[in-house]
């Protein structure tokens, strides 16, 4: 185990998400993670009064190609969930992200900073954040690593 | 209706991370409340939140001694945060339907404001339909 815990911050993304409109359909949510290489779009609101939705691949597999669905005909405020599941506070540990991923059932979490949006955190963010430490913990300890 | 008028700034009785949930149940009875923030470790801990129904659906009915059932053991921590005061209350109820549960915590920018709850939620709606009446 790492000395200092391991924060959100520190395995937080931080890139611009792309955005899809609620009225596309679902074939055109695909081409775009596929052309972007992003599985999370962000669904834009239309006034301020009104909440942001995201689509992820998950909504996708299991609620239009699980349901047998015609990914032409369903339409993205459909499956988006609304409205995000966010965490303001960036020094959270990362069990207690995992924890609120869990609790809520997503696998994105928006992560907000003094009221501006300051990136997101998914399934994968953790995943590489626990492989990271793992790794920098063994570095530390001095242990060599054989590769190639 | 916003978010913002949904808000009470009514301080949540704070119970400490290592009580028990007798201790929850008894502090929630001396202070007349239904829910407790469970307090946090550190800076880099997060709070939790216990109410009267995790006692019930958690401890309760699942045969466990409160006296030995921690309360983190049965609250819900992280808390379901919302920061965008604007938010019309449709999407307030559709949040805590989502996550199942019935109190989300609020903040401005970085300020706490306090807990929106469902019983907060009906009110401003009964008010709402009473002023279209014009009662």
């Amino acid at each position: 185990m790492p000395v200092a815990p391991l924060i959100l911050k520190d395995f937080v993304k931080t890139w611009e998400l792309h955005s899809v409109k609620p009225d596309d359909t679902i074939h055109t949510a695909i081409q775009k993670m596929l052309e972007k290489n992003c599985y999370t779009l962000l669904v834009p609101r239309k006034d301020k009064h009104d909440a942001y939705g995201i689509v992820t691949k998950k909504d996708i597999v299991s609620k239009v190609i699980a349901e047998g669905k015609d990914p032409k005909k369903v339409k993205v405020k459909d499956v988006m969930s609304k409205p995000l599941v966010i965490l303001t506070n960036l020094g959270l540990e990362l069990r207690w992200v995992a924890k609120a991923m869990a609790n809520s059932g997503v696998s994105t979490i928006a992560v907000f900073e003094k009221g501006d949006f300051y990136g997101y955190v998914t399934e994968m963010c953790i995943l590489e954040g626990v492989y990271n430490a793992m790794r920098r913990a063994r570095l530390e300890q001095g242990a060599e690593f054989v590769s190639c | 209706m916003e978010l913002r008028d949904l808000v009470s700034g009514s301080k949540p009785v704070i119970v400490p991370q290592n009580a028990t949930a007798s201790d929850a149940l008894q502090s929630m009875i001396d202070n007349k409340t239904d829910y407790l923030l469970v307090d946090r470790a550190g800076p880099n801990d997060a709070y939790g939140i216990v109410t009267r129904w995790d006692i019930v659906a958690g401890a309760i009915a699942n045969g466990k001694d409160l006296a030995k059932t921690p309360v983190l053991d049965i609250a819900r921590k992280p808390l379901v945060v919302m920061n965008n005061l604007d938010l019309d209350i449709r999407w307030v109820a559709k949040k805590m339907t989502n996550e199942g549960i019935s109190r989300i915590a609020v903040f401005d920018k970085e300020t706490f404001l306090g807990f929106v709850s469902d019983v907060d939620l009906l009110r401003a709606v009964l008010v709402k339909t009473m002023t279209k009446k014009g009662v």
